[in-house]
């Protein structure tokens, strides 16, 4: 018998019609996939008495080449009860790994590294603990700037570890060969772009490699100070910062200053961030815009080398990057206690356990902390003498925080896009116009 | 076909029966890893995106989605970026289509006829296909930089240095070239041996008949390789709408966005900006896109039903 009988053929594709629909609906629940939003109740406080407890800690930051042993061992020491189950994931790899885990809602891990820009979007999505109640009071304790990164809709989430700023540094032998007078080291006597620019281009007609590079090249981080200097916003405007902000004149202004440093060949098109500062402590760049991290390694190297605070345009309030890491909670944490102490210890106790026990030396968040911080050697140079009041200026007084968003992953890729645009010689106005319409859509999603 | 034998009714029909019962069930057998694999592999994930696409949603995070109905879908055709991509992928595929499947059929009919080494030649040109594309991505990434080996030759030839990948004027046309350098090769494997599988005697009778060569080709050669010249259409066809490994590693859809194909911005929207809903929304439209060119390639060369 070998004539397929049609009714059975039928109901097999039935069968599989009625799997295939099975299917649809069961990836239709996926879809709207339920969860309570709630962010914990903030039933704890800081004890006075240390738990017993072992508390999972996610960090981007290797125990042994970044040196967190000696941080976390001193914690141990300091609070015995309180083991430190410590892992660090690839920078690249934290959100993803956050996000994962915490929606899991076991718990793990009790604290995380948390990335500053990211902190609202971490508090908006539920994966970050309230911890108002427990740290508000510590207000005082740090640098504006870097206790509001850890602040949305006027509630604490994250408490700041470290802190950033940039510093301009030069080349003396460079600048001595073009006949450049060195810029002033004093907060008050800041030079301008425009004349940096000049004396830039004069440094490379005498033979510098470089006039003038950027530690981050193309970097919202980097560059956002250059039109709130002119009195633009810092990108973004709005209830909750979500109407895309950088096409106004002051944006077009800088950014088309920006450009024309390429045009002009005073800084290089093809240049990558991490390829910026060998070229400097090389000696191939007369000036470069970078953070305190590099002080270590022109101590190291030949060049000779001066510092002075970053510039700020012609009749423009000064203004600079700022910024770093911060620790946040899981709000499925069944350990919040134990982790505060963690917290606590990390950013505040004694000017912050991480800042003083981490032997890589890292600007501090805190006012304590930065005491100790330019207690070391870096510092003990005559340049370095001259380093640390700029960033103590810097980042009581002029620092600027990257804008505080919820969708801050796509206002940064878009922008930093942009940035790269107009290096490579699109119109500023263009470029900004067409980043501004694709964030718009791209920030649809929270509307 | 068997035709039914005249045995006594209440036999033949029992074992009409359990013949039936049988052969379905061995139908069921042999049909379910398939029916399964394209089910999972191709309808879930196809819906999945249908309906992904209809939500809203917060990037991770423990938030439910919610129903935004063609929500998406407006945010994105009100963007013009989003518009322009669609027509640059059109107008991509337009040309890079064409472009390869007439330099296929033209080497591989180069190629069968008796021309010296043409095992060697053939295989020069399949070379590209076998290295991985990611390999030759940056073989030509770093070729087609400025300051390269390309533009060394065309300065040593009295010619002027082109920015290639750094320009947008120049970036797509050189993801153009890229593919192309791959895919060629790749689709004249097809013809080749869908050339070879056309009957000498219709070229002998063509001769007897003084058909010229042109005649012949158009006549003989091109009707007789429509098989493998749909496939090869087709085929090629969707590979060019998923592009995405040149876009990705050598431009990053730019510069100023010239190189931003649908497949590119679905993967970034999704993964690079969080809005897994919308880059879904994008897949959808692309898939779309697809299935109505993919249509009219299957109704232009649809052989005329023979009789049978």
């Amino acid at each position: 018998m070998t004539y397929i009988p049609q009714m059975t053929r039928r109901r097999v594709l039935a069968g599989f019609a009625a799997t295939t629909a099975a299917a649809l609906v069961l990836s239709g629940c996926s879809g709207g996939d339920d969860g309570s939003s709630s962010s914990g109740d903030s039933g704890w406080s800081v004890p006075s008495t240390d738990p017993t407890a072992t508390i999972k800690v996610l960090s981007i930051l290797d125990l042994k080449t970044a040196h967190m042993q000696e941080v976390i061992d001193a914690f141990q020491k300091a609070h015995p009860t309180i083991k430190i189950d410590y892992q660090s994931v690839a920078f690249d790899a934290l959100n993803s790994t956050i996000d994962a885990r915490v929606a899991n809602k076991g718990g793990d891990p009790d604290v995380y590294w948390a990335d500053q820009p990211r902190i609202s979007a971490l508090a908006a999505r539920g994966e970050a603990e309230d911890l108002t109640a427990a740290f508000a009071s510590y207000k005082d304790k740090f640098d504006p700037t870097a206790y509001d990164a850890g602040v949305y809709q006027d509630k604490v989430w994250a408490l700041p570890i470290a802190n950033s700023t940039q510093l301009l540094y030069y080349n003396k032998a460079l600048l001595k060969k073009a006949g450049i007078p060195f810029p002033s080291a004093s907060v008050d006597q800041r030079m301008t772009w425009e004349q940096l620019t000049k004396d830039a281009a004069k440094a490379k007609a005498a033979g510098a490699q470089y006039g003038m590079l950027f530690g981050q090249f193309d970097r919202y981080y980097q560059l956002e100070p250059l039109p709130v200097q002119l009195g633009g916003s810092v990108g973004a405007t709005g209830d909750k910062n979500l109407t895309p902000d950088f096409t106004s004149e002051q944006w077009v202004k800088a950014f088309t200053w920006y450009g024309d440093l390429f045009k002009q060949g005073i800084a290089p098109r093809g240049m990558k961030p991490e390829e910026s500062d060998p070229a400097f402590v090389a000696g191939r760049a007369a000036y470069t815009v970078e953070g305190p991290w590099l002080i270590p390694q022109l101590g190291e190297s030949k060049v000779d080398w001066g510092i002075a605070p970053q510039p700020v345009f012609q009749g423009g309030k000064p203004t600079t990057p700022t910024g770093s890491w911060s620790l946040a909670m899981n709000p499925f944490s069944k350990q919040k206690e134990a982790a505060a102490i963690f917290m606590k210890w990390m950013s505040i106790d004694e000017g912050g356990g991480y800042i003083k026990y981490r032997s890589d030396p890292e600007l501090a968040a805190s006012t304590e902390g930065k005491k100790i911080y330019f207690q070391k050697s870096v510092f003990s140079s005559p340049e370095g003498k001259k380093a640390a009041p700029i960033i103590d200026y810097e980042t009581s007084h002029t620092a600027v925080n990257r804008v505080q968003t919820i969708g801050y992953i796509e206002f940064e890729t878009i922008l930093n896009q942009a940035f790269a645009d107009i290096r490579n010689g699109a119109d500023a106005k263009t470029a900004l116009d067409n980043a501004s319409t694709q964030l718009a859509t791209a920030w649809k999603k929270y509307e | 076909m068997a035709s039914p034998t005249v045995t006594s009714e209440p036999v033949a029909a029992r074992r009409r029966r359990v013949g039936r019962r049988h052969e379905a069930f061995w139908a069921v057998v042999f049909l379910t890893p398939a029916i399964a694999a394209l089910v999972v592999l191709r309808v879930v994930p196809t819906v999945g995106a249908i309906i992904t696409s209809v939500y809203k949603a917060f990037p991770g995070g423990i938030i439910p989605a919610t129903y935004t109905g063609a929500g998406n879908y407006e945010s994105l055709f009100s963007d013009p970026n989003f518009v322009d991509t669609i027509l640059r992928t059109l107008v991509f595929n337009l040309i890079i289509n064409p472009l390869q499947i007439a330099l296929a059929l033209l080497l591989a009919v180069l190629f069968v006829q008796r021309i010296p080494l043409v095992g060697a030649w053939r295989t020069l040109v399949f070379v590209p296909v076998t290295v991985p594309i990611v390999g030759s991505c940056i073989a030509w990434g770093a070729a087609l930089n400025p300051n390269g080996p390309i533009n060394a030759l065309l300065s040593a030839l009295g010619g002027n240095p082109q920015p290639f990948l750094t320009s947008p004027d120049q970036a797509l046309a050189c993801i153009i070239v890229l593919a192309s350098w791959i895919g060629i090769g790749y689709w004249m494997l097809f013809l080749i041996s869908g050339l070879q599988a056309i009957p000498e005697d219709l070229y002998d009778a063509a001769k007897i008949d003084r058909a010229g060569p042109f005649r012949t080709f158009f006549h003989i050669t091109i009707p007789m390789l429509r098989r493998p010249l749909l496939f090869v259409l087709v085929a090629d066809t969707v590979a060019n709408f998923v592009l995405f490994v040149p876009v990705q590693l050598l431009t990053q859809g730019g510069p100023q966005g010239s190189t931003t194909l649908l497949m590119f911005d679905a993967y970034r929207t999704t993964y690079g900006y969080g809005s897994r809903n919308l880059g879904a929304a994008e897949v959808v439209i692309l898939t779309l896109i697809m299935i109505f060119f993919v249509l009219l390639q299957f109704r232009l060369l649809r052989e005329e039903k023979t009789p049978r």
